[in-house]
């Protein structure tokens, strides 16, 4: 009937995950393109523009650098979690919820020594994160309620939440109309290491190696892909799969919250709808788009990162940000089409079969 | 006066039914198939926008809804055509369904926003206020009877017609589907774009009658909402319905629990329907002891090997 059949490859390229998101980020470069088209703009000068102001001074670098500290933190958490095949998609949520947890902590401690004192609310961030995931991990793995669902949720929760204490109990009489809390004091601010680039940024290698690490090298990493690939094998090993989907649910969830306390230290150093503009949600794409691999979210991560910022600033001539958003997206989407082709080929069938 | 109190809460429960009702209701056909399409929300986006902006330009609310929903069936056929042509994970490109869906169309909404709608979809009588629930009933605008229509096709469709049974057989056993010789890409190809018709269809409420006016995330997680629906009724439309019912129930009382007497911050108030739909899901996954009725095939790509 059908004169040609789809036949899986034998061998995968190693680097198809690499080649596929080249392929992606020039098919989404082209969609890019013709939006601006559409809309009248020139597609070099904007995307010159945008290279230039994100990428082109150290300032602007280091801007872009800052930006990708979230969606990479947060994009390693969400690695963390898939590698028991399980999906959050709650990062945005924890990333608040890290702050919130920070800014409790803050207000509620004084300690003189701002070295310990940043050590401390960077950790209560990575615990806030973590607190935020907890309900649908146990729920996840007492009951197998859908985690999918349960984390995305969570995000409208967390996010009325913060609104809720930056307009009540936490709000700053001197923010006057804009609702957001207290800043905090000057001493617990991380240190910039160069130009504008936040210490954050070494925090942040620092747990894409950490992140390396618990998922490749580590006992752990093994016994959750174990876990995450077959129940039974789990079992004759004797790994709790359960056991391991927990811990993995909580260690992905403080990632996104340690972000969202770096953000609150180095960028907004107050509690406000602004500690994160969609990070948990582009952080999905940074994620999916490497399959999963620590080194591959930090450098997507920088590249978004810069995306981002330029997407940002070429609103001064009139062009939408959401071009920048757009454009990550068409990127998975073009890197799933070229997915394809790296793992299946169409043979032409054998007239006598 | 209790009673017209009452009645206004009847008549907002229907309409936030309608509105997640109809998208959990084209998620269900999707899913029937074997397929999981978790990009409702950009889904309902994309055809919320598409009617607010054809509404606007052309004051046709008879083309404002055509639009509307060919425009997010043609956007979910982008899911359709990465997972069931290509067979690329479902959850990976549902999820950037979503996000691209609500981008493009706050992208395209812009000039939209704060713009007043000069016609909408008005009930078919309008009573100002209507004192009994025959009032309520009658109250509301055409695409709540479509939606009762639609319920009652999608019940029927599935249960008593061959095609029905052949989406039921894709989603349930995809070998034995394979072996009866049923065009199976074709059938989750359409269940897909049918899904995605139904999210615009959604949409098109939100914008032309619900709140009528565009503004960037308004979907608010209502497709994430109608996903859990889908689970909460169990993949059958009328437990559906009743879900959805329920919810709009939650979300409808929400505002009004203040005139009722219960002191609570509008902030609050705000997240109780994610609160209470995680709840009920738990729940509902609990005394299920997780077996909630999915259909098997849910998620995994349909590939026959070599032979």
């Amino acid at each position: 009937m059908n004169k040609y059949i789809l036949s899986k490859k034998l061998y995968r390229n190693e680097l198809a995950t690499f080649y596929s998101f080249l392929i992606g980020f020039l098919i989404a470069l082209a969609v890019g393109s013709l939006i601006l088209f559409i809309q009248e703009k020139n597609p070099f000068d904007v995307f010159s523009l945008m290279l230039k102001l994100s990428i082109g001074s150290v300032n602007s670098l280091s801007n872009s650098l800052n930006k990708a500290i979230p969606l990479i933190l947060a994009g390693l958490g969400i690695s963390i979690i898939n590698s028991v095949k399980l999906w959050n998609i709650g990062a945005e949520g924890q990333i608040f919820m890290g702050a919130i947890a920070l800014n409790f902590v803050y207000i509620n401690t004084s300690i003189n020594n701002s070295q310990i004192y940043i050590l401390l609310l960077l950790v209560s961030g990575f615990l806030g994160g973590a607190f935020c995931i907890l309900f649908p991990a146990i729920t996840k793995v007492l009951f197998g309620v859908n985690e999918i669902i349960t984390t995305l949720l969570t995000n409208y929760i967390v996010f009325g939440l913060t609104i809720y204490l930056i307009n009540g109990a936490w709000k700053d009489p001197a923010s006057l109309n804009f609702p957001a809390a207290a800043y905090v004091n000057e001493s617990v601010y991380l240190p910039t290491v160069l130009g504008k680039l936040s210490s954050g940024f070494l925090i942040c290698i620092l747990f894409t190696l950490i992140a390396y690490y618990i998922k490749d090298k580590s006992v752990f990493g093994y016994e959750m892909r174990i876990a995450g690939g077959s129940e039974l094998t789990a079992i004759y090993a004797g790994i709790s799969a359960k056991q391991k989907a927990f811990f993995a649910m909580l260690i992905g969830g403080g990632f996104a919250g340690l972000a969202g306390a770096i953000e609150l230290l180095s960028q907004t150093h107050r509690v406000s709808t602004g500690i994160s503009q969609g990070f948990g949600y582009t952080a999905i794409i940074v994620a999916a788009i490497t399959g999963m691999r620590p080194i591959g979210i930090f450098l997507v991560g920088c590249l978004f990162g810069a995306l981002t910022i330029g997407g940002s600033v070429i609103q001064t001539i009139g062009v939408s940000s959401y071009i920048a958003e757009i454009i990550q997206a068409t990127t998975l989407f073009g890197a799933l089409i070229a997915q394809f082709f790296f793992s299946y080929e169409i043979l032409k069938k054998d007239e006598n079969d | 006066m209790i009673d017209v109190q009452l009645m206004g809460l009847l008549n907002a429960t229907l309409q936030a039914a309608t509105l997640l009702f109809i998208a959990a209701l084209g998620e269900l056909i999707t899913e029937k198939s074997g397929i999981l399409n978790l990009g409702v929300e950009g889904m309902i986006s994309v055809g919320a926008v598409s009617g607010f902006i054809t509404a606007i330009n052309t004051e046709s609310l008879f083309l404002a809804v055509i639009v509307g929903v060919l425009s997010a069936s043609a956007f979910s056929s982008i899911h359709a055509f990465v997972t069931v042509v290509l067979k690329q994970d479902q959850t990976v490109s549902g999820l950037i369904l979503t996000i691209l869906g609500l981008s493009l169309s706050s992208l395209i909404g812009k000039p939209y926003v704060g713009k007043k709608l000069e016609v909408k979809l008005t009930s078919l009588i309008d009573i100002a206020e209507p004192s009994n629930i025959f009032q309520v009933l009658l109250n509301q605008n055409l695409i709540f009877y479509i939606a009762i229509l639609l319920m009652i096709f999608t019940a029927y469709i599935l249960k008593k017609t061959m095609f029905g049974r052949r989406i039921e057989a894709i989603g349930e056993d995809l070998k034995s589907a394979d072996s009866m010789g049923l065009k199976i890409a074709k059938t989750q190809f359409i269940a897909t774009c049918v899904g995605g018709a139904f999210a615009g269809l959604s949409g098109v409420y939100l914008t032309l009658s619900y709140v009528p006016y565009w503004t960037d995330g308004m979907t608010s997680g209502r497709g994430w909402i109608a996903l859990a629906l889908v689970i909460f009724g169990g993949w059958k439309p009328y437990r559906t319905a009743f879900g959805a019912l329920l919810f709009g129930f939650l979300e409808a009382l929400g505002p009004r629990l203040q005139t009722y007497g219960f002191e609570m911050s509008p902030y609050i108030v705000k997240i109780t329907p994610y609160i209470i739909t995680i709840l009920v899901l738990v729940f509902l996954t609990i005394i299920k002891n997780g077996n909630t009725g999915a259909p098997k095939n849910i998620g995994i790509p349909f590939f026959r090997e070599n032979r």
